[in-house]
Order: structure tokens, then sequence, then C-alpha cells
């Protein structure tokens, strides 16, 4: 019996030890498909967060009241996932932490925010990118970025002034890098002091900071030209500048396949024809300027499992957005009903 | 519609030049004629009883000119000051949202409220002071948290299109605020004090004196409120309670009327009205801001009637001014002076005439724009009254603003009373009517997205009703059914482009619904009455054209429009105490154009104890009041808290 019993467990031990597939954890509702942010209305705060199924076409609404039983309550600007959390970045004042896999709240940052825009993480703290208080011609010289010292939220423990209207921020280990839209820089934070240790002057108006194809890119923009400044993460300098020659591009973009960028663009008044324009970074082209054409864009994403790109419309304000589904021809595919004013995407 | 206009312009005219034949006759004969042409309107609703309405010889209409009997065949309301007596200080906003049908947009005590009437949106009410159209040009509404019930005597509610009688923005409706200055009697003086929770004071004063040709009176007050209420803050994790933030409100103002009688048949009367409010603006759940607002106000008005022989003359002046400064950085500023003259005659005690102009010179210095416009009208109202049971009136307007002809608005109505007895009659009623509004001064030039070529909005409306009155021994009842429908086309909405907004005329209502209001008195013994009152409202406000491309409100309920609104008052009384019970019930409101999501019902009670007293020369009374009884967590707009369960205490002396 002794004998066999030895057998069975070396048999076993055997066979899951060679098993090269180690157990592994199901994946949440949230981390697959497409999170949709509707930023709400001004003075609404009806800022929401939907959920949308690629593969079934399904779309769930109100995630994060449905999960958590109270609204969101703010204008959503932001989706950023770090470390584990989802942070959901509201511009009225606050940052909701939530589980990426379930949505339930973990924690919020709900005091010493004015108008928080982006979020990063580095080591254990958190930086949130604020533009501060206007001021009495609507500039915003009292800038910051608020330092908070647990991942899952909590008090602001120390504000880094900053160059006007920090909109986009990335972390590493050691630096935090600000894109100052307003005062037309980037700013370098030693994470380590929390101190600036670094400031440029940047061709166009920063506003978006962004991995593309593992280099840290900052694009930035004025009324005729985009710029996709390539930064050095080993002297935080701007290491080269794509200028690409578009007309009347929005702040926002999206990473397509390999090197492909869709551009949002406006005409403005008083046509206001809005555009999806399709570039590409390593050979410097406009491929196609006109991609796809309409009005009320206000938010772009690129899904690289079905290869399809989000248009979010925020179809006036004065109700819910849509969003259009397009394919690899920029033509429509399928149109959703989702929140007050769609404004991006987070693809998982 | 430029012939139509014309046509208008010259029969008004006619009317004007023969005027001239008549002859001079003393007040006290215009008033008994104008007392006997009131008898007939039935349709016409007293908030809390049957009283007949007539005019009194000591409450002459001093300031507008009489409307009311033009107004065949639509619904009004009159609420008197009593009415008002446990709002004293309270902002016009709390009663008419705990008393009436009506329904108010409100932020929150003493915070921005804007009534909805029908369906229609908060720029689609006239709101006159006095006679004096008191919505700001610029914004084309009226915050109703800023109108204390201490500004006026009576408040009287128009339902439905009413742009021929009051011209631009009487769409849903009208409101007409006023003073009654009495004559001939004597010294009177009064105070009064209200003290609530959240810390609220309000007080008032005011002293009177009146002889046989002149009337005076002054009056000032003060309001303060810290607001600091309880409410669940839903955009924090655990939805803690928490105190209201920022919210603090401050309120004083003065008022001064004047009135004389000039060799018995000419009448000159001048109101003065000054309101100030500085109001900390309490922040939305899950925002953090710390806005600031200070409306200043003035509003004057000085009339001038003349009296012959079935004729009467009324020369009208005024001046308004709105002064808001926002955040203390943005001001706007807003004047109005207004002209007006209209002749009243009739003809053969059957057939009664109105004619008149009103010019209007609006001066706007906005934060971004500075913009001045001349305003003419000219209006002419008839009604023909062959019998006492049956009226008919029509009534015509054409405005021209800046060059620009708005709608030729005309209305028809009639009112018919029939199986009357000795306890009960009935009366039907009903009205056609095409309304506008003369786009704000915000939506032409507004810099940037001011659209210049933005139509005047246009809507026509008919209604029809049956008003049913029950007199017998101890029991009196009076109710009024009315089913009204409405199309408002043209309809403004500011749409982003790019990054500018800007208005269009892009969408279009169609609004109905119906309107129920009862009033049963019953006096149980000589001392004891038991009365109950109330209004239930039903109201459908559907968007027919889309807004923008794929509108997903199309054929949806307009945002904030509760379907239902249901508000009922019983109160019983012994000699001079009375206890009484109101109730409001509002349906959800959907916060967006394609009603996926809500606001949830709310039901509201109070409670209360009034009591009227006498002390030697001293009168007055004292009232205790608990509101929301039950402590229901509720919110009129989303994530906008309003205050549980609170009480107050006032009390008045009249020497």
């Amino acid at each position: 019996m002794k004998l066999f019993r030895l057998l069975s467990f070396l048999l076993a031990w055997a066979v899951f030890a060679c098993n090269p597939e180690t157990p592994k954890e199901p994946l949440g509702e949230y981390e697959t498909g497409v999170l949709i942010a509707n930023e709400g209305a001004f003075g609404a705060n009806d800022g929401e967060v939907f959920h949308y199924v690629p593969e079934s076409e399904t779309l769930k609404t109100n995630v994060f009241e449905t999960v958590n039983g109270r609204p969101f309550a703010g204008l959503l600007q932001a989706i950023v996932e770090q470390q584990g959390r989802m942070y959901l970045v509201a511009n009225t004042g606050k940052v909701e932490i939530v589980n990426p896999k379930d949505f339930k709240s973990i924690g919020a940052v709900t005091a010493d925010l004015v108008q928080p825009r982006s979020l990063a993480s580095s080591r254990d703290k958190l930086y949130i990118a604020d533009w501060g208080p206007y001021d009495a011609n609507f500039n915003n010289p009292d800038s910051y970025v608020a330092v908070v010292n647990s991942l899952d939220g909590g008090s602001v423990a120390k504000k880094i002034k900053v160059p006007r209207r920090p909109e986009s921020v990335f972390a590493d280990e050691n630096f935090l890098y600000i894109a100052n839209q307003a005062a037309g820089k980037l700013t370098i934070v030693s994470t380590s002091t929390d101190a600036i240790v670094g400031s440029e002057d940047v061709l166009g108006a920063p506003e978006k900071l962004q991995i593309i194809n593992g280099r840290l890119f900052l694009y930035a923009r004025d009324a005729d030209r985009i710029y996709f400044h390539e930064i050095n993460r080993g002297n935080q300098r701007i290491l080269s500048t794509r200028t690409f020659t578009l007309s009347d591009a929005t702040a926002d973009f999206a990473k397509g396949e390999r090197d492909d960028i869709y551009v949002i663009t406006s005409s403005g008044w008083p046509d206001y024809n809005d555009a999806v324009a399709k570039i590409n970074l390593e050979t410097e082209k406009i491929i196609k300027a006109d991609w796809h054409v309409g009005t009320g864009f206000y938010g772009i994403g690129f899904d690289p499992n079905t290869k399809q790109v989000f248009v979010a419309n925020h179809a006036g304000f004065t109700g819910n957005g849509t969003v259009s589904i397009l394919d690899a021809n920029g033509q429509e595919t399928k149109k959703l009903n989702v929140g007050r004013g769609p404004n991006g995407f987070f693809m998982k | 519609m430029v012939g139509v206009s014309v046509k208008a312009i010259l029969s008004i005219a006619c009317a004007l030049l023969s005027m001239a034949a008549l002859h001079g006759r003393q007040l006290s004969e215009v008033l008994e004629t104008d007392t006997l042409r009131s008898h007939v309107i039935f349709n016409h609703e007293d908030s809390s009883s049957a009283k007949p309405d007539t005019l009194e010889l000591a409450a002459v209409q001093v300031w507008a000119g009489s409307w009311k009997k033009f107004a065949v065949g639509q619904r009004l309301l009159t609420y008197s000051k009593d009415d008002m007596r446990e709002f004293e200080g309270l902002a016009l906003a709390e009663f008419l949202q705990a008393r009436t049908g009506l329904f108010l947009r409100q932020n929150g005590p003493d915070m921005l409220a804007s009534l909805t009437m029908r369906g229609t949106s908060a720029g689609h009410n006239a709101v006159f002071w006095n006679g004096l159209p008191i919505n700001s040009p610029s914004l084309g509404q009226t915050d109703f948290s800023v109108l204390p019930t201490g500004g006026f005597e009576e408040v009287e509610v128009h339902f439905g299109g009413g742009a021929a009688l009051f011209g631009t923005d009487a769409i849903g409706g009208s409101l007409h605020l006023k003073t009654q200055p009495k004559f001939d009697q004597g010294h009177q003086a009064r105070a009064n004090s209200l003290v609530g929770s959240f810390g609220r004071w309000n007080w008032g004063a005011e002293y009177a004196f009146s002889n046989q040709r002149i009337a005076t009176r002054s009056k000032a007050y003060r309001t303060s409120a810290q607001n600091d209420f309880h409410f669940r803050d839903l955009s924090k994790p655990g939805t803690p309670i928490v105190n209201q933030p920022h919210a603090q409100v401050k309120q004083w103002g003065f008022l001064q009327d004047f009135a004389w009688k000039v060799r018995g048949n000419q009448l000159i009367g001048s109101a003065f009205w000054w309101n100030e409010t500085d109001r900390q603006i309490p922040p939305i759940m899950g925002s953090n801001t710390q806005d600031v607002q200070q409306d200043k106000s003035l509003r004057w008005a000085m009339d001038y009637t003349r009296f012959w022989a079935n004729t009467s003359l009324h020369v009208k002046t005024g001046w308004v001014r709105d002064d808001q400064t926002f955040n203390i950085a943005t001001r706007n500023l807003t004047d109005q002076l207004l002209g007006s003259a209209d002749v009243d005659w009739s003809l053969a005690s059957k057939l009664f005439f109105k004619s008149g102009i009103r010019h209007t010179h609006v001066i706007g210095k906005l934060s971004t724009y500075m913009a001045r416009e001349n305003r003419t009208e000219v209006y002419h109202a008839s009604r023909y009254q062959p019998s006492e049971r049956f009226s008919l009136s029509i009534n015509l307007r054409q405005l021209l603003y800046d060059g620009t002809w708005a709608p030729f608005a005309p209305s028809l109505g009639f009112e018919w009373a029939f199986g009357k007895t000795e306890t009960q009659g009935l009366t039907g009623l009903g009205s056609v009517s095409r309304a506008f509004k003369v786009p704000t001064l915000n939506d032409r030039f507004w810099i940037p997205g001011g659209n210049p070529d933005i139509l005047p909005e246009e809507s026509w409306s008919g209604e029809f009703g049956l008003a049913h009155r029950f007199s017998k021994n101890k029991t009196t009842l009076s109710q009024t059914f009315t089913r009204f429908r409405m199309s408002v086309d043209n309809w403004i909405i500011w749409l982003p482009k790019g990054n500018i907004w800007s208005p269009e005329n892009i969408r279009a209502v169609q609004n109905d619904g119906f309107e129920y209001h009862a009033h049963f008195e019953q006096i149980l013994t000589r001392d004891w009455k038991f009365e109950l009152s109330g209004n239930y409202a039903w109201t459908r406000a559907l968007q027919t054209a889309a807004a923008t491309e794929n509108d997903p409100g199309l054929g949806k309920q307009l945002p904030y429009t509760p379907v239902h609104k249901l508000q009922g008052l019983a109160s019983i009384s012994k000699g001079n105490l009375r206890i009484f019970a109101n109730q409001q019930w509002v349906s959800e409101r959907f916060v967006t154009t394609d009603n996926l999501s809500t606001v949830a019902p709310y039901y509201l009670l109070d409670l209360g104890l009034q009591s009227q007293w006498h002390w030697g020369p001293l009168a007055g009374q004292a009232g205790f009041q608990i509101n929301n009884l039950l402590d229901t967590e509720y919110q009129i707009m989303r994530l906008r808290a309003m205050p549980g369960r609170n009480y107050q205490f006032n009390l008045s002396i009249a020497l």
C-alpha cells in the first residue's frame, strides 16, 4: 500500500510538474473589450464608463454606477491603468480608483484637487496633473502636480508647482514627464525628490505623452502642424521631432497598426467639418487627411484586437453621444449609442 | 404675415382715433363698470376660495392696465398675500414649488430656480412686476430664487400662450407679480420675521399711509441663511453624510409704492423695488467649485391713468436693471427702458377694447459684448360679451425688434356659462393662440458663438376646459379641468461647434397635457372649518425634430420635465387657529434628451400650525412649520442636494 501511495504521488508530481500550463486566474468582466469614457456635461457631472465587447457586440452602460451603487458624479477626463488599478480622472476635482477586473471601488482622491487632467504612478506614489484654478482672465497660473503617497488614493501630500496647464503625465521609475499645454513646455520631475529637475520649450502646444512602439513621444500641435517629439529617457531631453503639415488638428490621436496614427481634425468656424487623418509616424507622411469625415468628433481609439477604429461623437452634449466603429478603410460598420460627451477609449 | 400685421396696426390706429369723442367721468363710476365686466370671468381660479373676481374701490389696479377681461378662455390662477403668508421672506420659487402644480428646476434652497410651464423651457414664461417685463433680456428668463415673496402682494399665473396680450416669452404662460396700494386705510405698520433651520433668518418691516387721495407704502426686508444642511454625498466612496458647503445666502431689498388720485378721474402711481442677493453657489456633488454670485435688480414703474365715460387712457413708463456679477470678475449688466400707452374703451356694454403701443429700449453690457436694441409693439384686444353667459375675445399683437418682425401673435378665446342652478354652475372655455419669443441678446450677440441670424421661437397652442362651482349650505367646491396642446417650433438650443457653442433654431417640441385644480371647503360647526385644495398636472413634452444627425432625443420627453406633479393642501381651522398639511409628489425627470437616465420621483410632506392673534391695538400671526416631515432624501436636479426635515417659525405684528 505504501509503495502504491508513493507511486501515485510520483505519478501525480510527474504529470503536474511537467505540465507547462500553469493555472491562470480567469479574466475579470472588464479586463477585455473596450472601455468608453463618457465625459458628461458641464454642470451636470454625469460622466460614466460604458463597456463594449466587440466579439459579442454587447454594450454595458453606466458601469461605475451599476457596480458601485452610486453615480460617478464628475466629468470624466481620462481612464488610466497603473499597477493593477484603474484610475478614473474627473476634471471636476477627484480621482476614483477601481479594480480593473470588476470595477469595484478601491479608493479615491476627493480633496485638494481643482481640475485634474491626467495621472501617472511611480513606485508607491500617484502623480495627478492638475490645471489648478482659473484666474480672472481664464488662465491657470497656479497649475500643479498633486502627489498622493498611496496607490489606493487618500489625501494629497504635496503639490509641485508646474508651468501652466499640465495636460498629460508619464512616469517611469525615476522621472515624471509633464506636458504643459499652455506654457508650451516639457517639464521633468524627479520621483525621488518630487522636485522639478528639467524643463524644455517645445514646438506646438504639448497635449499628450504616449509610448509608441516602445518609445516615448510627446504629441503637440499648432494651427497648421502636428509634432511628435521623441524623448530620450536617458537624459530626459527631446531627441528628435517629426513634423506633419496637418491643419486644425485636435488634442486627440490614437495609435493604429504598426506606425499608423489617427488624428482628429476640425475645420472650426463656420463649417465645423471634422475628420480623422491617417498618418505614418516612421515615413512622416500623411496617408489620408480625410480618412473619415463627419462632425462632432470628440475622441478616438484603436482596438488592436479587432483592428477597428472607434470615433466618439458628442452629438451636441444636449443628449447622449454616439460611437462609430470604422473598418480599415474608414467606413462605419457599426454605431453605438453611448453616454453624454464620449471623449475617449481604453482598449483592454 | 406682414399683410396681416399691417391690418392689425391700421385697426389699432382707427381705435385710437375713435376714443377722442368720449367724455370724462368720475373714477368711482369707472370702477363700478370694471366690477361688472369682471363678474363673468368664470374660469379664473382663486387659490384659496371661490371669491368673486371683482375690483374693490380701495384696491385700484394702479400699475397695469386691466388685461384680465381679455384673457377669455385661458386658465388663470391668483394667489394673494394671505396665501403666501407662510413663505414670507422666502423665494417665490419655494411657494410655487410647494403650493402649486407648477414645477421649477431648482438647484437647491435659494439657488437657481427656473420655471417650466406646460413642458416649455425656462425662457418660455413671461414674468411681469407691476406690468414691467422682468425677464433678463440677455438670458431670456427669470431666476425665481431671487424674487422674494415680500416684493409683491399678489401673483397671477396665466397658463398657455399669451403673446397677444403680453408680448415676447409668453409661450408656456406668464406670471404677474403685483403690489396693490389701497386708499383710505390710514396709518399702518407691520413687521414680520421668520426663523428657520440652517441659519435662516428673514425679517421685514413696512409702513403705509393712505387717505382718499394718496396711498404710500415703504417696505424693507433682509434674508440670510447658511443652508448648511446635511445630505448624502453620492460622489464619495461610502456615500458619507456631509454638510452642504459654500451655500450661504444674503438678500435685502426696499420697496416704495405711491399712488395719487388726481381730480377724481386721474390716477398717478409709482412703484420702486431694489433687491440685492449675494450667494455662494454650492458645488454640484463631485465638484469643489467655490463660485459666488451677486444679483442686483432695480425695478421702477410709473403709471398715469385717466378715465372718461366708458374709456380710460393708461400711460406707463418703467426701468428694469439687472446687474449680475459672477465670481467678481464677470459682470453682466442689462437695462430695459419701457414706455407704453393704451386705451380701454367699450361700446354698448357688449364690446370692450384695449389698444396700445409699447416701446422698449434694451441696453446690454455683458462680459463679452455690448448691444442695444429697440423693440416696438402694437396690440389690440377685444371682447364681445352679448350676455352674462357668453363672451368671446380676439387679441392681436405685432412686435418689431431691430428691424425684424416677430411672428404676428393672435389669440381667440371663448367662455360659455351653462347649467347654472341655485347651487352650481358650469363654464366651458377654450382658446387658440400663437406666441413667440424674441431671441435673447446672448443668442444673437454673445462672443464667441452668438448667431445674429437666429429666428424667434414660436408656438401655436390651444386649450379647452370646464370649470365647475358648487355651493350649498356649508359646502363649497370649485374645480377646473383644462386640456392643452402646444407645438413649439424654431426652439433655440446651443450646440458645440468645435470649441465654440452657438445657438440654432433646430428643435421642435410637441406639448400636451391636462391640469386639474380643485378647492373644497366645508364648514363643520360655527367655529370649525375644513379646507382641501389641490393641483394635478400631466405634461408631455416630446421632441419632434432632430437637433443633430441621429438625434437620440427624437420622440422623447424633454429633460427635467416631469410627466406628473400632484400637490395638495389640507387644513382644519377653529377660530384663529389653523393646522395644515401640504404634500407634493413629482414623478421622475429625465436627465438627458435620450431619456436614458433619470432622477428619482419624490414625495414631500409639510405640517404647520398658524394662529392669528390680537392684543390691544396690535394684531398679527404666528406660525410653526415642519418641512419635509418624513426626512425624504431627494434631488430635484441630479446631484444637487436638497434639505431633509427642517423647521421654521414665523411671526408678524401689525399696528
